[in-house]
C-alpha cells in the first residue's frame, strides 16, 4: 500500500467562530502565520523521513479552515526540502483557475522535483466559487474543458490553441513541459457515481475523502474502475486514493481523546463560516446536476458531523487509536474498497503539532512495517 | 448570423463544367466540401455574412461529370486553380477534411490565387494509416459527429452517395498519406489556419502536428467539443475563430473584445 501525508495547514487560534462566510480577517497575525508555515512545511518534510509515499496538500479560500489558497507554492518549498518522497498537489480547484497557468505550475513542480508530482485536479466544494466569483453551475463543463487542454498543454509536440466554451487561446506552448512522460501522475476527486464515472474516463487515480459508508464507498469505486475499463484502461488499488482524517497514539484512548478535541476545533470553529455560503450554492444553484446527488452530499456533511468518533471509525472516514488499531483499520478499508492509497491527515484542527509529529513516528515504526505489503 | 441567398452557376473550363453554389458579399473566400459532396452548413453562412463565398463542386459530385482525363489531387487542385482565376481571381480557402486536403495542393502549386488557408481537420496526411473512416454506419457517424444532434440531415439518393464515394475515389486514389503533398508543405507560402477536433478520431492529432511543423506560417488550433465534421459540430466556434483569422491574419492572435462592462 501506498501512504500520503497530507496537511491542511488550518488557522489554529480562533477564539470566536466566525458566523459568516467569508470569515473576517482582522484578527490574522502574520507573525503568528509566519510561525505557522514554518511548522506546517517542516512537519511535511518530515514526513518523508517517516516512510510516507507522498506529501500532500490542496487548496482552498477566503476561510482559517487552511491557509492554503495555492498549494502549489507549498508544493515548490517542499521540491527543495525533500528528495525522493512524491508531491502530491489534490488539487488545484481546477473550474476556479485559468488552466494553462495550473498546466505551468505543476509542470514547473515536476520539473522541479525531478519527476516527482502527483497533479491532483478537483472540482472543490460549493463555496470556493463565490470566492473566485465563477457560477457553480458550470462547474463540471469548466472542470472537463480545462482538464482536456491542460492534457494538451503537457503533450502537444506543436504550439496550439484552443477554442472551447469557457476557454479561447490563440498561442499555447508551456516552458517548461513536465518531466513524467506522457503527463504526470493524475488525480480526480469523486464523491458520487457521476464524478466517478468523470474520473473512469481519464487515465487517473480516483480520490474520495469523507467516506460514510464502506458500501456507498465500494459502488462509486465500482462505477470508476468500470468506466475506466470500457475505456481500455485497468485500475488497480494503487488508483484508488481514500483521504482519512488520522490520529495515532501510544493508546487507543489517548488517540481518541487527542483526536476528539481537534475535531470539536474543526467542525464548530474551522468548518462554520463556509456552512451558510455552501447553503446558498448548493439550493440557488445547479452545482449538482439533479436533485439526488445534492442530497447526498448535504447528508454526507451531515452526518459526518454528527457521528461520534467511533461512528466515524465505524464508516470509514476516520482512523484512529494505537498502532495495532491502525493497522486494523487500514487492512479492513483495504479489505473492503481495494484501495491502496491512503491519505493521512493528522493535523485536525489544534491537533498538537508534537501529537502529529509523534503520530508520524508511530506510524513509521509500527503500522507501516504491517501495511506496506499489502 | 443571417440566411443568405445561394445561387447555382456553372462555370465552363478548359476540361469541363465545375458548378459552383455562391452568396454573400466581400473578399471571396472559396469554400471547399468535404468527400460527402457541397454541404450547406452554419460556417458557410457565417462567412457569406462578411465574403462573397463561392462553394464549387468537385468534377464527379453531385451528378456532375468528372473532367476527362482528371484525377489525383494533384489533377483537381489545377482544375480548381482554373476556376478560382476564373471566377474571383485571389481568394482565401476554407476546406473541410477532403477539401483541406485539395486547398492545400492548390496552395502548394498555385500560391499566386491563395491569400489565406483554414483547414478543417484535412485529409491526406494520416501517417501509419492511422484513423480513417469507419465502414460501419453508426461508427461513422460517431467519428464524424460529437454532437449527433447537429448533424446535416443526408438528402442524396444511396446511388448519389455512392457515386461521390466513387469520385472521392478517383482523386484520393486510396491514399491514406500523400508523400507527394508533404514533400510540398515548408514551400506553401499561405497563412494557414489548421483546425482539428478534440475527439476527432479519423484524423489523428498527428496530421496537426506536420503541418503546423511543415507549413512556416501556420497556427493549430484544437476544437473542443468536435469530432471530424467541425463545422456541423461547433459551427459556432469554427466560425467566429475562422473569420477573425480571415479578416485580421496574425493579428488574430491578440484578443480584441473583452467581457468587461463599460
Amino acid at each position: 500500500m501506498k501512504f500520503s501525508f497530507f496537511h491542511l495547514m488550518p488557522w489554529t487560534d480562533l477564539d470566536e467562530t466566525p458566523s459568516q462566510w467569508p470569515a473576517p480577517n482582522a484578527s490574522f497575525d502574520a507573525a503568528r502565520g509566519k510561525a505557522l508555515y514554518d511548522t506546517y512545511i517542516d512537519t511535511m518534510a518530515y514526513a518523508e523521513q517517516c516512510g510516507f509515499d507522498a506529501v500532500a496538500a490542496n487548496e482552498h479560500h477566503f476561510s482559517p479552515y487552511s491557509m492554503m489558497n495555492n498549494c502549489n507554492l507549498i508544493g515548490a518549498a517542499l521540491s527543495q526540502r525533500t528528495k525522493s518522497i512524491k508531491l502530491a498537489m489534490l488539487g488545484n480547484l481546477l473550474p476556479l483557475l485559468n488552466p494553462i497557468r495550473v498546466a505551468e505550475e505543476y509542470a514547473m513542480l515536476d520539473v522541479m522535483s525531478g519527476g516527482r508530482l502527483i497533479a491532483g485536479f478537483v472540482r472543490g466544494i460549493p463555496h470556493e466559487y463565490i470566492a473566485y466569483n465563477v457560477p457553480p453551475s458550470e462547474s463540471r463543463a469548466r472542470m472537463k474543458e480545462a482538464l482536456d487542454l491542460i492534457l494538451k498543454a503537457w503533450t502537444e509536440p506543436e504550439p496550439f490553441g484552443w477554442e472551447g466554451e469557457f476557454y479561447q487561446h490563440r498561442g499555447i506552448s508551456i516552458w517548461p513541459k513536465p518531466m513524467q512522460k506522457p503527463h504526470p501522475r493524475m488525480l480526480l476527486s469523486a464523491s458520487n457515481d457521476e464524478s466517478a464515472e468523470f474520473v473512469g474516463q481519464y487515465d487517473a487515480m480516483i480520490g474520495m475523502t469523507l467516506i460514510i459508508d464502506l458500501d456507498i464507498a465500494a459502488k462509486t469505486i465500482e462505477v470508476y474502475r468500470k468506466t475506466a475499463r470500457a475505456f481500455g484502461r485497468e485500475t488497480g488499488p494503487e488508483d484508488v486514493l481514500l483521504g482519512q482524517q488520522t490520529c495515532i497514539a501510544e493508546t487507543d484512548q489517548e488517540a481518541r481523546e487527542i483526536m476528539r478535541a481537534g475535531l470539536e476545533y474543526f467542525h464548530s470553529k474551522l468548518m462554520r463560516p463556509q456552512q451558510d455560503a455552501q447553503r446558498i450554492v448548493l439550493q440557488k444553484t445547479r452545482f449538482f446536476s439533479d436533485e439526488e446527488q445534492r442530497e447526498f452530499f448535504v447528508k454526507r456533511l451531515v452526518v459526518h458531523k454528527s457521528r461520534t468518533l467511533e461512528e466515524q471509525i465505524d464508516a470509514g472516514s476516520v482512523i484512529c487509536g494505537s498502532p495495532e488499531t491502525v493497522v486494523k483499520q487500514i487492512k479492513r478499508l483495504r479489505k473492503h474498497l481495494g484501495a491502496g492509497h491512503i491519505n493521512i491527515n493528522m493535523k485536525i484542527g489544534t491537533i498538537p503539532d508534537s501529537a502529529v509529529l509523534r503520530g508520524m513516528e508511530l506510524f513509521r515504526d509500527r503500522v507501516l512495517p504491517h501495511v506496506a505489503d499489502l | 448570423m443571417s440566411a443568405h441567398s445561394f445561387s447555382e452557376s456553372d462555370v465552363t473550363l478548359p476540361t469541363g463544367v465545375v458548378r459552383v453554389r455562391s452568396g454573400g458579399e466581400g473578399r471571396p473566400v472559396v469554400h471547399l466540401h468535404s468527400a460527402a459532396g457541397p454541404r450547406h452548413s452554419p460556417l458557410v453562412e457565417m462567412l457569406a455574412d462578411h465574403h462573397a463565398v463561392h462553394q464549387p463542386y468537385a468534377p464527379g459530385f453531385d451528378g456532375m461529370p468528372l473532367h476527362k482525363g482528371v484525377s489525383g489531387m494533384e489533377a483537381l487542385a489545377d482544375v480548381m486553380a482554373a476556376f478560382i482565376r476564373q471566377t474571383c481571381g485571389k481568394c482565401d480557402l476554407v476546406g473541410e477534411s477532403f477539401g483541406g486536403w485539395l486547398a492545400l495542393w492548390i496552395a502548394a502549386k498555385h500560391p499566386d490565387l491563395v491569400g489565406q488557408l483554414v483547414l478543417e481537420a484535412p485529409a491526406g496526411l494520416r501517417a501509419d494509416n492511422k484513423g480513417g473512416l469507419p465502414a460501419e454506419f453508426e461508427a461513422r457517424q460517431r467519428a464524424l459527429y460529437a454532437q449527433p444532434a447537429r448533424a446535416p440531415v443526408e438528402k442524396r439518393s444511396d446511388a448519389q452517395q455512392m457515386a461521390n464515394r466513387k469520385a472521392t475515389l478517383t482523386y484520393t486514389q486510396g491514399l491514406a498519406f500523400d508523400d507527394a503533398l508533404a514533400a510540398h508543405l515548408p514551400g506553401i507560402k499561405a497563412r494557414t489556419l489548421i483546425l482539428m477536433g478534440t475527439q476527432d478520431t479519423i484524423i489523428p492529432a498527428e496530421t496537426g502536428h506536420l503541418l503546423k511543423g511543415s507549413i512556416p506560417q501556420s497556427h493549430l488550433t484544437y476544437i473542443h467539443g468536435a469530432a471530424h465534421a467541425l463545422e456541423f459540430d461547433q459551427p459556432k466556434r469554427v466560425g467566429a475563430l475562422a473569420l477573425d483569422f480571415l479578416d485580421r491574419g496574425e493579428s488574430f492572435l491578440v484578443r480584441e473584445k473583452t467581457s468587461a462592462i463599460s
